[in-house]
């Protein structure tokens, strides 16, 4: 038995193996700022639908906040290790991604998007989804409070006026994208703050 | 108190336990990444990986990634081995204190 195994030490090597197994398995990726950027993102094509009425308000927005999301996701994550729970998270948002770039650019070219209600419907179904499977994966109350979020805007939108809609819509982006983004980017920040480090 | 398990002196470093803990959790994982969860330095994590592997509990994979070296770990079925049985030994050792422990969380 090595010189030092004193119950404390024996103790505190039982509590690095717990520490660091938990540190490996956490979704180590950041991810706090994608939920900002695409909470503007929506608010921006939102005022430019509101100000020109331009069919392009929705397809450019999304793409050039898909190409900023892929951009940075590559700098910031390119050295984060692989597991299979980032993996699995991962998975539901590039899907998630896909399915809005797709459905904002056809329904944008065709000119189809023309029934607010039936539009916010489909995007916060969508998001709901995306949100709910990651906080069932993840355990997270948090992130599970905005896929309900995402769903209530659901009811609103469907059953509401015009007016409803729209502010349900506008209060489900600033809920579910813009104050979750923020808490995750501060709760991301006090943890690595937390950190002590172990020495040889 | 001869029936007591003998504890991995590899497995035992500090920092050695950290980074199989570590590995043990993710499939692969690059070198900036053990050196960001540890908070150790360059030298010392240099060092401690390089027991690791000498042992034979991690490999590693070197390569140039835009002209910088870039290594990645991932622990071995000897390293996750030797760590399940420092578990264990440890659990023996601790005994009590750990069902303590177990039944508080």
């Amino acid at each position: 038995m090595p010189e030092d195994a004193t119950p404390q030490e024996l103790a505190e090597r039982l509590n690095i193996i717990e520490k660091m197994i938990a540190e490996g398995r956490r979704h180590t990726e950041s991810w706090g700022w994608t939920f900002i950027l695409w909470g503007i993102a929506y608010y921006v094509a939102l005022a430019w639908t509101a100000w020109r009425h331009s069919e392009w308000a929705w397809p450019a927005t999304v793409l050039i906040a898909v190409v900023i999301t892929i951009v940075v996701a590559y700098s910031k994550n390119a050295r984060h290790p692989g597991t299979t729970l980032g993996r699995a998270i991962g998975s539901i948002w590039i899907a998630l991604g896909i399915s809005i770039s797709l459905l904002f650019l056809a329904l944008g070219f065709s000119g189809r998007l023309t029934d607010q209600h039936v539009f916010v419907a489909v995007i916060a179904g969508i998001l709901g989804m995306a949100n709910g499977a990651s906080a069932l994966i993840l355990r997270w109350k948090v992130q599970f409070a905005c896929a309900a979020v995402w769903w209530l805007a659901i009811i609103a939108t469907s059953f509401g006026s015009d007016r409803v809609s729209t502010i349900s819509f506008l209060a489900a982006i600033f809920l579910g994208q813009i104050a979750f983004g923020a808490y995750g980017l501060i709760a991301e920040t006090k943890e690595r703050n937390r950190r002590n480090p172990i020495h040889g | 108190m001869a029936d007591l398990p003998d504890l991995n002196p590899i497995v035992h470093g500090k920092l050695r336990l950290a980074l199989l803990s570590l590995l043990a959790g993710v499939e692969e994982a690059e070198f900036t990444w053990l050196r960001a969860k540890t908070q150790a330095t360059d030298g010392n994590l240099g060092a401690q990986l390089l027991k690791l592997e000498e042992a034979g509990y991690v490999a590693v994979k070197k390569k140039f990634v835009l002209r910088k070296p870039q290594s990645t770990y991932r622990i071995t079925e000897a390293g996750r081995q030797a760590l399940t049985e420092y578990v264990r030994a440890l659990k023996q050792l601790l005994g009590p204190a750990v069902d303590t422990r177990e039944r508080k969380s």
